[in-house]
């Protein structure tokens, strides 16, 4: 992720169309994008097809972009607006391949130092525990615990108080804590060894 | 006391859950190997590159048609204007039209003030030469020069 700084500087140079900018954008953010559809779709190619998208529209508008807000607000925003649009006649469940594509996928850092198949359980269970959440609740845990947005960040995004979004995390967190009890994994330390 | 405040009874779904959300943390950070994200970026960047210039091309045909529009703007209303005057008794055609007239109106004006002033010393004119013979062109002849007869000194 860019700071505040470096991301203005990078915005204003690729306004006038400088490639390496516009590369340092996409490059700094496709990957959380990606993440952050990926989870609220659950379909893998439709996330990263809805990132790319997301990104030519936003850098399409670039003129339009005011620097008093956040690039990354911004994106996911426009992100998060073309899934509604696609998933208009779709349900946010995860594909029956899923947990392979996250198994097989060798950018994720986890899989550098873990076995596949231990990846692949935590897959299982990640998926178990984000499919129990319903909206905002889902979106609210993918921006706080998965982009690592700060909650004020979050409340004036989707334009509720702080003590909702925090209230929402609460129940959210009770949610999946649930999910993962009902999931019928009997020994925990079989996942976590 | 545990993360949610109650009993810890539920040691292992607790750190089950923990390690979920760590998991999804990870989801969202760059890859061991940033290599591959710089080419899929790099591609991405290129295909929008590519893509910019027809993005505004739409805008370019949009701008040509206002300046189409402005521009025959004027001359629609001639043609309108002109093909009303064609159809109907109306003698003036154009703004430019009335206003020579307007301006040749006022010179008539202009010359018949003139006129007036001028009459009457005209008229006095014709009565002090009335006596002498009337000229071959009706005019009354001069009998000396006005050099003459202002000259002050004697001719050589």
């Amino acid at each position: 992720m860019l700071d505040q700084r470096t991301e203005r500087l990078v915005i204003q140079r690729a306004r006038k169309g400088d490639r390496e900018a516009i590369t340092t954008l996409i490059q700094s953010y496709q990957r959380p994008l990606e993440a952050f559809l990926f989870r609220l779709c659950g379909k893998p190619e439709l996330a990263e097809d809805l990132a790319q998208e997301a990104f030519v529209r936003v850098i399409r508008s670039l003129d339009r972009f005011d620097e008093q807000y956040r690039f990354s607000t911004w994106l996911f925003t426009i992100g998060k607006r073309l899934l509604v649009n696609a998933q208009q006649k779709m349900r946010p469940t995860s594909d029956s391949e899923t947990v392979e594509y996250r198994a097989d996928d060798t950018r994720t850092p986890l899989l550098a130092v873990e076995s596949a198949e231990r990846e692949q359980r935590i897959g299982k269970l990640v998926e178990i525990a984000i499919d129990s959440l319903v909206s905002p609740q889902r979106e609210i845990v993918l921006l706080f615990h998965q982009q690592g947005w700060p909650v004020q960040r979050i409340a004036a995004e989707l334009g509720m108080p702080e003590g909702t979004v925090k209230s929402h995390l609460f129940r959210a967190r009770r949610r999946m804590l649930f999910a993962i009890e009902q999931s019928g994994v009997s020994n925990p330390e079989e996942v976590l060894r | 006391m545990n993360f949610f405040g109650g009993e810890d009874r539920a040691c292992g779904p607790q750190r089950m859950l923990v390690r979920v959300l760590l998991a999804l943390r990870c989801e969202a950070r760059r890859s061991p190997d940033p290599a591959v994200d710089r080419q899929r970026a790099e591609r991405l960047a290129d295909r929008i590159i590519a893509e910019l210039p027809r993005s505004v091309l739409p805008l370019g045909i949009a701008a040509l048609v206002v300046v189409a529009v402005v521009c025959a703007g004027p001359l629609l209303r001639d043609a309108l204007t002109e093909r009303t005057a064609l159809a109907g008794p109306a003698p003036v055609a154009t703004v430019v039209e009335a206003g020579i007239r307007e301006q040749g109106a006022a010179l008539q004006d202009g010359f018949a003030t003139i006129r007036a002033i001028v009459e009457p010393f005209a008229e006095s004119d014709r009565a002090v030469h009335a006596d002498g013979p009337p000229g071959p062109n009706g005019f009354a002849p001069c009998c000396d020069p006005p050099c003459d007869a202002a000259a002050p000194f004697p001719r050589s």
